[in-house]
């Protein structure tokens, strides 16, 4: 008998709000400590210079100010990654940290940097990845500047083939510039010394990578760290670096007080981590009957001063093209480089928005130019359930992939078609008018689609821990860090509903080194799959622990017994026998407990969402302002644990994306190294304002392998949204902008050039 | 090399936070802003950019809404300040608060002290606001999560429940 579930697949209040709407929960930078400290961090005005030396007298001898740390302090030349040490001899963008100040209070802190007196020898520097790769190229790493020292290179099948059978071969090169994820909560970071042991608050995404980092960079033993993350004001990827954290640390041991160090607006735009920027050529060959024969992508990235996540945001650029359409002959050469640029790293999507926004334009044009409908061509090429063409090569025992490049391995769930069969059914694609009239005043509309694949789901081991206490409530320990995203809420809902109690009745309990699992970073979109699978297992042992107290109590065979909604039910009559709680009360010790370690992922199966985008822009002829009207996001999720935080979760991503589309740039002078628009008035993110009708449609597969049918939603919404913009906006002004983000007055030069033509018209 | 006094100017100031009357000895360059948070550690008004540009920091002064980080300290003295810790009346919450939980208004929540100020402001002005006036009167906050579609959705909600707890 499959009981039935009574939090999973409901909209159950998000966890933890109820402390946020009323201004309780405490974030990073709102915890303080007796006698704490407030520091402040020197960075270089220089985009590459050595550092010949610091002259910290006239700081020092300020009254108030009780701790500097220059490059020249041994402690730290401590390794936090293997290009990036605590501080560097050498700087290497204009913003890059040079020194440290720890002082009484903020604006002291901010004085005693004026002090500070820094000899700095220039040295010649590279912003443009291009450039930087000029054998004659300033060197920025010993290992100069193609990360890896070869490009990332991805085949099946043979391109040189494809081309050959094609009728068509289109090429195009597409730009996407770097902009910054800006969580609304600046980096921040508190450091306590007790005796020789550490403890850290700081904004994070792991506190138990942080921990091995911080640990390792520091010289510490792992056991004399703990880290602990209070509520995350966003993470979007990013705030996975622990530079600010071991600064603080080391500030705080010099003064022998605690130490906290806030990130100012400007400093998040210049030293918090960007998305990459690319450039992407793309050519795709096919038959005149629409079928695809090769798909050829080379990627240049610009990863800026460190190589931070680089490789697998370089990685994830390559998916789209490798897998999301049916074609035999693919290829992607991918290159990764360091520049004197502000430093480039995870956000929401990593290199998938990138590479899809590419593919995507590059599909429309291919379709145009077979004389296709869109949407048409892609329900012809889209990949299937059965996967890629080809036999499998990797050893049948091994975990799949999530992004593999080989053929003949089908997914686990598939719900690309239905995603785009929803979507143009919600957007009436079929039903649009066939002719494109100027509306007045100058206004013109199109609507566009665009698709995506995205790993994730399967991430690294998780690690769950579950326990009842004779109270009756539940704890799930898990090192999986609620960034916002809702994490914590569908892992309760799991626990509640694998383990047969309330919603209610779960605290979880997280973020803290001392208190929770072994867990890895909060990325990927994982969290629901991999921790909600480890969580799920827990529970589920441990309401088979429960089953044997109830059995000996109710004096009944344990298969006879079953638990729901914090009930404990016979299966031979209907009303309950007691309270969850009344059992738990009866344990013989204080409290049960479970724990779960899982490997996610499977050795037959890909497991990987997808979605279907759909937008409607308007284009004012006169201003070059675009607006979106309407929206309509298809996603396969699989089953969707919380409706509601789910909604939210893709509403929020399109939107965000919206900023990628058409108005988000970070702009780095070529001149001087310098960040042009580190403010939120010039780095301009969507506001409630422009927001536009949304709607969500989740298809639904239940995934065979995901907790209670459950795959990846976190950042597949961001993947789609620009090329589905740019669709649109073609579709309304017959312009293919090849170049983000699509702002008014690139509209209106690309209307100066080409008289705007309705593409539809009779 | 500058070397301005370390000792800032300060001087008394005194004004009603949350209905209480507060004096307080703040240094000249304080910011409203700071002295909520780091004087009177009112840490649910947050600081987001601390200059005007997000809205994160939003209070009532004298019953409009305002960047709090956009005011000096002693440009609050003998007003009257409403912070995301006095909306509420009693130990329960204010129909935003809970509107904006049953309408799940929020994802990291960082922004939301400040839009639900926004939205109280908007309330005591216009009890019966439109989408257009919801979304006019939040313009000035920023959400990167963008929840946007949901913030409208819970002010108008919030909205009913008032005018309904009203009447």
């Amino acid at each position: 008998m499959k009981e039935a579930l009574t939090a999973v697949g409901r909209s159950l209040p998000r966890a933890g709000l109820a402390a946020k709407v009323t201004g309780e929960a405490r974030y990073t930078a709102d915890v303080k400590l007796p006698g704490m400290l407030h520091a402040r961090l020197l960075r270089s005005p220089h985009p590459h210079a050595e550092i010949i030396s610091v002259d910290t007298a006239a700081a020092l001898a300020l009254p108030g100010v009780h701790a500097v740390l220059t490059p020249f302090d041994p402690e730290a030349a401590g390794r936090l990654a293997p290009d990036m040490t605590i501080l560097s001899k050498r700087a290497r963008f204009v913003g890059d940290e040079v020194a440290a100040v720890a002082a009484d209070d903020d604006s002291l802190a901010e004085h005693a940097l004026q002090l500070l007196r820094v000899q700095y020898r220039p040295l010649p520097f590279e912003t443009d990845p291009q450039e930087a790769l000029r054998p004659e190229a300033a060197r920025i790493h010993p290992g100069g500047n193609l990360c890896g020292g070869a490009p990332m290179l991805l085949e099946r099948g043979s391109v040189e083939r494809g081309f050959a059978e094609a009728d068509l071969v289109l090429e195009e090169t597409y730009k996407v510039p770097c902009h910054s994820a800006a969580a609304l909560e600046p980096r921040a970071a508190l450091a306590r010394w007790d005796g020789d042991g550490l403890t850290l608050w700081k904004t994070s995404r792991g506190v138990h990578q942080d921990r091995s980092t911080l640990a390792h960079a520091l010289g510490l033993p792992i056991d004399s760290v703990r880290v602990v993350a209070p509520p995350l004001g966003a993470g979007f990827g990013n705030k996975d670096e622990s530079r600010g954290a071991a600064i603080a640390a080391l500030l705080s041991r010099k003064a022998q007080r605690p130490v906290r160090l806030d990130y100012s607006r400007h400093e998040e735009f210049v030293a918090g981590r960007v998305r990459h920027s690319a450039v992407i050529r793309l050519a795709m060959g096919v038959k005149n009957d629409g079928a695809i024969t090769a798909i050829d992508n080379s990627t240049l990235m610009n990863t800026g001063a460190y190589l931070a996540s680089g490789p697998g945001v370089l990685r994830r650029a390559a998916q789209g093209s490798l897998y999301l359409y049916r074609c035999p002959n693919v290829r992607y050469q991918g290159l990764l480089v360091y520049t004197n640029a502000p430093v480039a790293g995870s956000y929401r999507g990593l290199g998938a928005p990138q590479g899809h926004f590419a593919l995507e334009v590059h599909v429309d044009r291919v379709a145009e130019a077979l004389g296709i409908d869109p949407l048409e061509f892609r329900l012809m090429n889209h990949v299937g359930p059965e996967g890629q063409e080809g036999r499998r090569r990797s050893p049948r025992h091994e975990i799949v992939d999530t992004q593999p490049v080989e053929g003949g391995i089908p997914f686990s769930s598939n719900g690309l078609r239905e995603c785009l069969e929803r979507g143009a059914e919600a957007i009436q694609w079929r039903g649009r008018p066939a002719s494109n009239p100027l509306r007045p005043p100058a206004l013109r509309r199109g609507t566009g689609v665009a698709a995506c694949i995205y790993r994730g789901g399967p991430g690294r081991e998780s690690t769950a821990r579950v326990a009842i206490h004779r109270s009756g409530r539940v704890t799930l320990a898990t090192g999986v860090i609620e960034v916002g995203q809702g994490a914590h809420t569908v892992l309760t809902q799991m626990t509640a509903d694998a383990l047969g109690c309330r919603y209610e009745d779960v605290d979880v309990v997280s973020g803290d080194t001392a208190t929770a699992p072994e867990a890895p970073i909060t990325a990927g979109s994982t969290a629901t799959f991999s921790s909600g699978l480890a969580t799920v297992k827990a529970a589920a042992k441990l309401r088979g622990s429960l089953l044997d107290v109830a059995s000996t109590l109710f004096e009944l065979p344990r298969d006879r017994i079953y638990f729901n909604r914090g009930l404990v039910f016979s299966k031979d009559r209907p009303t309950e026998l007691a309270a969850l709680s009344d059992v738990a009360a009866q344990m013989p010790r204080g409290s049960l407990e479970a724990e779960a370690t899982v490997t996610p992922g499977s050795p037959d199966y890909i497991v990987n969402s997808f979605a279907a985008h759909f937008a409607e822009v308007e284009v004012n002829l006169n201003t070059g302002g675009v607006r979106v009207l309407r929206y309509v996001a298809a996603h396969d999720s699989g089953k969707i644990i919380n409706p509601a935080t789910a909604v939210n979760q893709v509403e929020g991503g399109v939107s965000q994306a919206l900023g990628l589309a058409l108005t988000e740039e970070l702009v780095t002078d070529p001149g001087s190294g310098v960040t042009l628009n580190g403010s939120f008035l010039e780095h301009k993110s969507p506001g409630i304002a422009a927001y536009p009708h949304l709607q969500t449609i989740f298809v639904e597969t239940e995934d065979p392998l995901g907790p209670f049918g459950a795959k990846a939603l976190g950042e597949p919404p961001t993947v789609p949204v620009a090329a589905a913009v740019v669709n649109a906006l073609y579709d309304a002004i017959g312009i293919r902008f090849a170049q983000l983000p699509v702002t008014p007055d690139k509209v209106l030069d690309a209307l100066a050039e080409a008289s705007p033509r309705p593409r539809r018209d009779p | 090399m500058s070397t301005a006094p370390t000792q800032p100017f300060t001087s008394d100031v005194t004004l009603t936070v949350n209905g209480r009357k507060r004096t307080l000895t703040a240094a000249h360059h304080w910011t409203l802003l700071h002295l909520l948070r780091e004087a009177l550690d009112l840490t649910g008004t947050k600081s987001g950019c601390d200059r005007g540009e997000c809205g994160s920091c939003t209070v009532l002064l004298d019953a409009l809404p305002v960047y709090s980080c956009q005011v000096l300290a002693l440009q609050a003295g003998g007003k009257e300040v409403v912070t995301i810790e006095g909306v509420a009346s009693g130990p329960g919450l204010h129909p935003i608060q809970e509107a904006f939980i049953n309408e799940d208004a929020a994802q990291c929540g960082f922004c939301t002290p400040g839009f639900i100020m926004s939205a109280y402001a908007l309330l005591r002005r216009e009890p019966s606001p439109t989408e257009a006036d919801v979304r006019a009167a939040l313009s000035g906050n920023l959400c990167r999560c963008n929840a946007y579609g949901r913030i409208i959705q819970g002010v108008l909600a919030a909205a009913k429940a008032m005018r309904e707890g009203a009447s």
